[in-house]
């Protein structure tokens, strides 16, 4: 093998690590090569195919995401073979899943047809009738696994092996009738899926898709992101919370994409699905206090006097001992920080705790 | 309590005993095996005999038992109420329409041989004389002898991919890592294709002696034999002819030997497909490179060699590889064709590689009515037009012919055939038997079959964008199920345009 490291991709030198694939190697020098089944947090499966580059020396072209580079290798991206195997692909997958883009959007949007748009398509094939099963019994509250929309990637059953270690879900059957099952084709909420919502995320096409954002009805595009931070816990992962600006309503929450925050485009299930409290008609949006057994609004002052008059008391009758803090793991540090100040400072305990700390 | 370490390689024994795909059994192997419970059903519902356990009786409806009267074998049981199921390939094209009981007695073959001759290096016909003499010639002259033997020879790979076999011998022989394994694919499953079969029944101790010497030149520690489902009886010739050779203590005992069950699955004929299945997985083939000479079974070098190429062995280190090479005519060694469909004695002919068709057909018997067309080497070589049959019948001649030798297993058709309707068979096939892992080769097969159903139908444009999906197919698949899975029909439209209409050629 020869001393230089590097491959040439359409001309370009390129160093590489040991161990890059010729993807990795082209992204960096921001030579664009189409993925579906593509996810770097994952084993490549090249399974979609869409990725293949010519490679100088092998017959048959190569997959981008999983062949490694070498040195000295010559890889041609730009060429008429590798353009019209990029057409077939999408063809192939438009007429295996839903041609409309209207309708296969209606939720999330795909991947299939942003790649279509991008790079055309060898033509509009008469549609397969494929014979993929859903899973239209499972009852649970939040992921819908719609068969007609899945390109069998397996990016979340990956994802759900590799990244959660979970193996909810698993690829099935085979060939034509290859899909998306859990174990004996039970409910997720009857299998160890914890209901992270991964495989909606790592979805390209809205196979798999949040059950509530499906009955508001409104495609992603038409939602406008909003980033926050998950206040669940203490960890800090960032939301998108995806706004209904019409209606004034967080319609779903996502996650922003894998390598640009701390959460690297996971979320849990509370951070990614419970999220009804925010227009639950019982959620507490101003103060009250209770007169004679009544709760009424007040306001902050009134109510806030009123906490420190019974801690007050309650100290003065009992001792300092007599009182105790806990606050919330929703709480920030600064929250926390605040509480046992107020704890220790203000009322000379050190009966503090914190809902997360065990 | 579920063991500490998933034990996967025990999923398929585990499925078997329970009975296969039922309730309740993906949870018990589970517990047993501590593999997570989808993983399991991923596995069973992959695997034909394990996932529909109470099929009845099947009918094979390849492409040899069609033209036999398959559907009609089909019709009756269901007329007569015995239940029944059409299969893809029971690998029994010499008793065409080929039907198996798997409650049942095992079916026994007949199929028609060619008559002893010094120079075949299998010979079926031959008395076994399981002398194990080459594996004592190993011992003595030791490895290197051998291997270069084996190059001498110019054996290729018998399961159709005619890959010199020295080649990867040494390649095995080579690596650092020491832990190494020798398996052997006794999954034939190529429609057409019965010669590994008769290999095993009738010669399983070349078998054992080649996997033997394999073992001592590549100084693997474990020999795993994976035997297609199918094949009942076929394991157990394998078995007692290990036992018979142990006894006799011509073995040596530091090889543990391991014999696997396939479970109704075509593609694990593909060389990492079967690894992945004797790893406890969906039999989805596997990216190469790396190839398995250096990430094989668990990872470790791994030699996999097809039945009939094993079974050359003995006779190449006994005979000598120039022996072997002149035993060809145009390439080396002689070879086992399988002949099937329209002909008159149907059967395992070893001749000399390179023989032409109409010469094996005179062995044959000559072919029942005028010959039209044939497949020369399974589902996956297409279709060849009868004015073909004085084609040498070799890996480089049928290549260059745009088909190829594959496995050897001739399909003679003749003039009565449809070739639409062969070459439905031939998508129908393919479109059960992908694994479904790649988009080509999942979606290209659905829409091959389709689209030639609608084109039967009456559609004259049905096929207008096959060429296309054709051309991606054999482009774009992972293995080689999917870049041949179109030459069936792309074959048939070329050399018998007229039965496609002239559009499409």
């Amino acid at each position: 093998m020869s001393d230089a490291k590097f491959v040439v991709i359409d001309g370009n030198e390129l160093s590489f690590e040991p161990g890059e694939t010729i993807l990795e190697a082209a992204r960096r020098a921001e030579i664009e090569i189409p993925t579906l089944c593509y996810d770097d947090r994952l084993t490549p499966a090249g399974a979609c195919r869409i990725c293949l580059v010519e490679v100088d020396g092998a017959p048959l072209m190569q997959p981008a995401c999983a062949t490694r580079a070498t040195a000295e290798m010559v890889v041609r991206t730009n060429t008429q073979r590798v353009d019209r195997n990029r057409k077939f692909i999408l063809s192939l997958h438009l007429a295996d899943t839903i041609q409309d883009r209207e309708i296969a959007e209606d939720n999330n949007p795909s991947r299939v047809h942003e790649l279509a748009e991008t790079y055309g398509t060898a033509g509009e094939w008469t549609s397969v009738v494929s014979p993929r099963q859903g899973r239209p019994q499972d009852t649970n509250r939040f992921i819908e696994f719609r068969a007609d929309r899945c390109i069998a990637c397996s990016l979340c059953t990956r994802y759900c092996n590799e990244v959660e270690a979970v193996s909810a879900i698993t690829l099935a059957y085979r060939g034509a009738h290859t899909t998306i099952a859990t174990a004996d084709d039970q409910s997720l909420t009857d299998t160890t899926c914890e209901l992270c919502g991964g495989c909606v995320d790592v979805c390209p096409t809205g196979a798999m898709t949040e059950k509530q954002a499906l009955e508001w009805g409104k495609p992603e595009r038409e939602l406008e992101k909003v980033r926050s931070t998950c206040n669940f816990c203490g960890v800090g992962c960032q939301v998108d919370l995806n706004v209904d600006r019409e209606a004034n309503r967080v319609v779903k929450v996502t996650s922003p994409p894998p390598g640009t925050t701390v959460n690297d485009g996971n979320l849990c299930v509370k951070g990614r699905f419970a999220n009804d409290f925010i227009h639950h008609p019982d959620r507490l949006t101003e103060p009250l206090v209770r007169d004679n057994g009544e709760l009424r609004p007040a306001t902050w002052d009134e109510a806030l006097d009123r906490v420190a008059t019974g801690l007050a008391g309650v100290k003065e009758r009992h001792g300092n001992d007599a009182l105790a803090f806990i606050s919330s793991s929703r709480c920030t540090k600064e929250e926390n920080y605040l509480m046992q100040k107020l704890a220790r400072a203000a009322f000379q305990t050190h009966n503090v705790h914190q809902c997360a700390a065990t | 309590m579920l063991p500490k370490k998933a034990r996967r390689e025990e999923v398929f024994e585990q499925l078997e005993s329970a009975g296969g795909l039922q309730p309740g059994n993906v949870g018990k192997v589970h517990r047993e095996t501590g593999v997570p419970a989808a993983d399991i059903f991923g596995v069973a519902t992959f695997y034909s005999l394990l996932a529909e356990p109470d099929a009845g009786v099947r009918v094979c409806t390849g492409l040899t038992c069609k033209l036999a009267g398959a559907d009609r074998l089909l019709a009756d049981l269901e007329t007569e109420g015995t239940p029944a199921t059409s299969y893809s390939c029971l690998g029994r094209c010499d008793m065409a329409p080929a039907s198996w009981d798997p409650e049942g007695d095992p079916a026994t073959t007949e199929p028609a041989f060619s008559p002893s001759h010094p120079d075949f290096a299998i010979d079926l016909l031959a008395a076994e004389t399981d002398t194990y003499s080459a594996l004592r010639l190993v011992h003595d002259k030791g490895a290197e002898w051998a291997l270069d033997e084996v190059e001498a020879s110019g054996l290729t790979g018998r399961g159709g991919a005619g890959f010199p076999a020295h080649i990867k011998w040494r390649a095995v022989r080579g690596q650092e890592v020491t832990e190494r394994y020798i398996v052997l694919n006794a999954d034939e499953g190529e429609p057409g294709t019965f010669k590994d079969r008769e290999v095993i029944l009738r010669r399983p101790h070349l078998v054992i002696e080649g996997l033997a010497i394999a073992a001592r030149c590549l100084e693997a520690q474990d020999i795993y034999a994976y035997v297609r489902g199918e094949f009942g009886q076929v394991k157990a010739s394998l078995m007692a002819a290990l036992d018979e050779a142990r006894a006799r203590g011509e073995l040596d005992d530091d090889v543990r030997w391991h014999f696997v069950d396939g479970h109704g699955a075509y593609i694990c004929g593909e060389e990492t497909a079967l690894l992945e299945a004797l790893e406890g997985k969906r039999g989805m083939p596997r990216m190469k490179p790396p190839y398995p000479v250096e990430v094989g079974f668990r990872g470790k070098p791994t030699l996999i060699q097809n039945v009939e190429s094993i079974a050359c062995i003995p006779a190449i280190l006994e005979r000598g590889g120039e022996w072997f090479k002149q035993a060809g005519r145009t390439e080396p060694g002689s070879k086992l064709y399988c002949l099937s469909g329209h002909v008159e004695r149907p059967g395992v002919y070893e001749a000399p590689m390179g023989i032409t068709l109409r010469e094996l057909l005179e062995q044959a018997g000559g072919v029942t009515g005028t010959i039209k067309a044939f497949s020369p080497g399974g589902a996956s070589s297409g279709f060849l037009p009868a004015d073909q049959i004085d084609l040498p019948m070799d890996f480089k001649s049928l290549r260059e012919a745009g088909s190829m030798l594959g496995s050897a297993g001739v399909v003679v058709l003749n003039d009565t055939t449809d070739m639409v309707e062969a070459a439905l068979t031939q998508a129908v096939f393919f479109e059960d038997e992908s694994c479904g892992q790649c988009s080509p080769c999942r979606i290209g097969t659905q829409i091959v079959r389709q689209a030639l159903e609608r084109y039967r139908g009456g559609d004259g444009d049905a096929l207008a964008f096959i060429r296309e999906v054709a051309w991606g197919m054999r482009e774009a698949s992972i293995c080689g199920l999917g870049q041949a899975a179109s030459l069936p029909l792309t074959s048939a439209m070329k050399y018998f345009p007229q039965e496609f209409g002239d559009d499409n050629e």
